[in-house]
């Protein structure tokens, strides 16, 4: 199957805008009120996709879509959320109601959410009733994704919302998970951006490998046992990158790749899991928390970590991606995505992001993420050039060679 | 034997002086490859532990520059990069192994003694 890019933008901002539709309803529903924070479009596996939802308790609606497109649409409420619209729309303590209260304020937010892609499309795309969904994890997932391990493509929607009185942001995401046939049909090429989906889920499978290779050498450098959670492949405007890190504080390196494909890696990691990896590294203690010592052993460990994400891709492509020597960071993730996206708005609009999220096994203190971003038609050029039949010669041993 | 050690990471020098210095003679660091070029010129070491993502000049253009200047050079590549091409540009320059990190002592000092042993 193949794929427009171009398509895809216009289908991701019709998501943008319908997410931004489903916030008004939300809001003349409520008096809540909401900004649409960042919406894309990823293509992600269905194991991936259950960590959208794990950790919170949700609760939302399912609604099956039948018509131009097929598929289901997930809309949840974090805990915090789902309290504040059922206390708002259902004052008494009636647990039923509260229920009712989500399922239609679910129900009205979808049809916003779904009516400008029919009217996109100038077609019928039919709503089911809705179904009350709770829980964290599986429990939320649209039901089709949980039936195999399957690449999905996966349109996402994360709204903030927030009462004057209320000193914490609620926030709600949806989901769009078109059906496969409907996908084909309604990205049908009609420019010459077309990209194959078999090697975009390919080179989706290469990076969660590379992603893979650098949480085992966190593991191997640090001693703290890491695992690769999430791995996908977004389209995103770039303008939304920034708010899509967000605001909390980071540490890592940012390095600028070159070759087959140039672009930009992020790795950051949050404050207390930077220190940790750092005591690792350097087991003395130093008078200053960012200080020479400290950046060192982090470029160097974000050196490492860069060549065992890209590696993969440049052997799979027969071809040389240097990367710079990292530059060390220490800012919120807004701050410090902000100069690297504004080099990337040089060129290009919207932006393929490869985000793959690395944490302990053992406990959540330790969270790292690496963002790679490439020039989107450098991209597009080499996954032209990609041989899927390649795709296995991810590691080269050197021993083969010397 | 003695040995230049070329890292842009003053971390990564440390742990190459602490596993070589015990039975080697450690006759230089350089932070680039400019540096190793130079130091190499001076000091004319047995070997050169060089590692590739340098700032200024990278690993493969030294090593080639060594290996133009002596031909008998003994060059290791000391890298976190695992991709053939740059490893067959490694061979092209000169390099005679070629060590990736995250590295084990072992790993080391097994690739620094076939070397030397050539």
């Amino acid at each position: 199957m193949e794929i427009d890019i171009r398509e895809l933008e216009t289908y991701q901002e019709l998501a943008h805008d319908g997410a931004r539709s489903a916030a008004e309803s939300l809001s003349q529903l409520t008096g809540i009120s909401t900004r649409v924070q960042v919406t894309d479009v990823s293509l992600m596996s269905s194991s991936d996709l259950e960590y959208e939802f794990i950790g919170d308790e949700f609760a939302g609606v399912n609604i099956d879509l039948t018509g131009e497109i097929e598929g289901e649409v997930v809309l949840a409420f974090d805990e915090q959320g789902r309290s504040a619209i059922t206390d708002k729309l259902v004052p008494a303590d009636d647990p039923e109601k509260k229920k009712s209260s989500i399922k239609e304020v679910g129900n009205i937010m979808t049809s916003g959410f779904v009516d400008g892609w029919a009217n996109y499309l100038s077609a019928k795309i039919k709503s089911s009733p809705p179904t009350y969904i709770q829980g964290t994890g599986t429990d939320i997932l649209p039901t089709s994704t949980t039936d195999e391990d399957r690449h999905l493509f996966v349109f996402r929607s994360r709204v903030e919302a927030s009462q004057e009185a209320e000193s914490e942001p609620i926030d709600f995401r949806i989901l769009l998970v078109p059906d496969s046939k409907s996908l084909e049909r309604s990205l049908e090429p009609k420019t010459d951006k077309i990209v194959s989906l078999e090697k975009l889920e390919v080179f989706n499978d290469m990076t969660k490998e590379g992603a893979e290779k650098a949480a085992a050498n966190i593991t191997s450098m640090t001693g703290i046992e890491t695992t690769v959670n999430i791995s996908r492949l977004s389209l995103i405007p770039i303008e939304d990158i920034p708010t899509e890190v967000g605001s909390k504080r980071f540490v890592g390196t940012v390095m600028q790749f070159r070759g087959k494909f140039s672009g930009y890696l992020v790795i950051l990691f949050d404050q207390p899991s930077g220190r940790a990896v750092v005591d690792s590294l350097v087991p003395m203690e130093t008078e200053e928390q960012w200080g020479d010592i400290e950046q060192g052993a982090l470029k160097e460990l974000g050196n490492i970590m860069t060549s065992g994400f890209i590696d993969g891709w440049a052997n799979v492509l027969n071809a040389e991606i240097k990367h710079s020597p990292p530059e060390f960071v220490a800012d919120t993730g807004s701050g410090i995505l902000t100069p690297v996206t504004t080099k990337i708005a040089e060129t290009d609009d919207h932006a393929f992001v490869l985000d793959s999220s690395i944490q302990t096994n053992s406990d959540k203190v330790f969270t790292c993420q690496m963002l790679a971003l490439p020039r989107r038609d450098e991209l597009e050029q080499a996954l032209d050039d990609l041989l899927v039949e390649n795709s296995a010669n991810t590691r080269i041993d050197p021993d083969d060679l010397f | 034997m003695d040995v230049l050690i070329t890292d842009d990471s003053g971390f990564m020098r440390d742990l190459l002086r602490e596993i070589l210095e015990e039975d080697h003679n450690i006759v230089g660091e350089a932070e680039n490859g400019v540096e190793a070029v130079e130091l190499y010129r001076e000091e004319q070491p047995d070997i050169v532990f060089m590692d590739i993502v340098m700032p200024i000049k990278d690993g493969i253009e030294a090593t080639g520059e060594i290996t133009d200047m002596d031909p008998g050079a003994k060059v290791v590549m000391c890298t976190s990069v695992e991709q053939a091409e740059q490893m067959k540009d490694s061979i092209k320059a000169g390099a005679e192994g070629y060590i990736t990190k995250p590295f084990q002592k072992e790993s080391v000092l097994e690739e620094l003694n076939s070397i030397a042993a050539e």
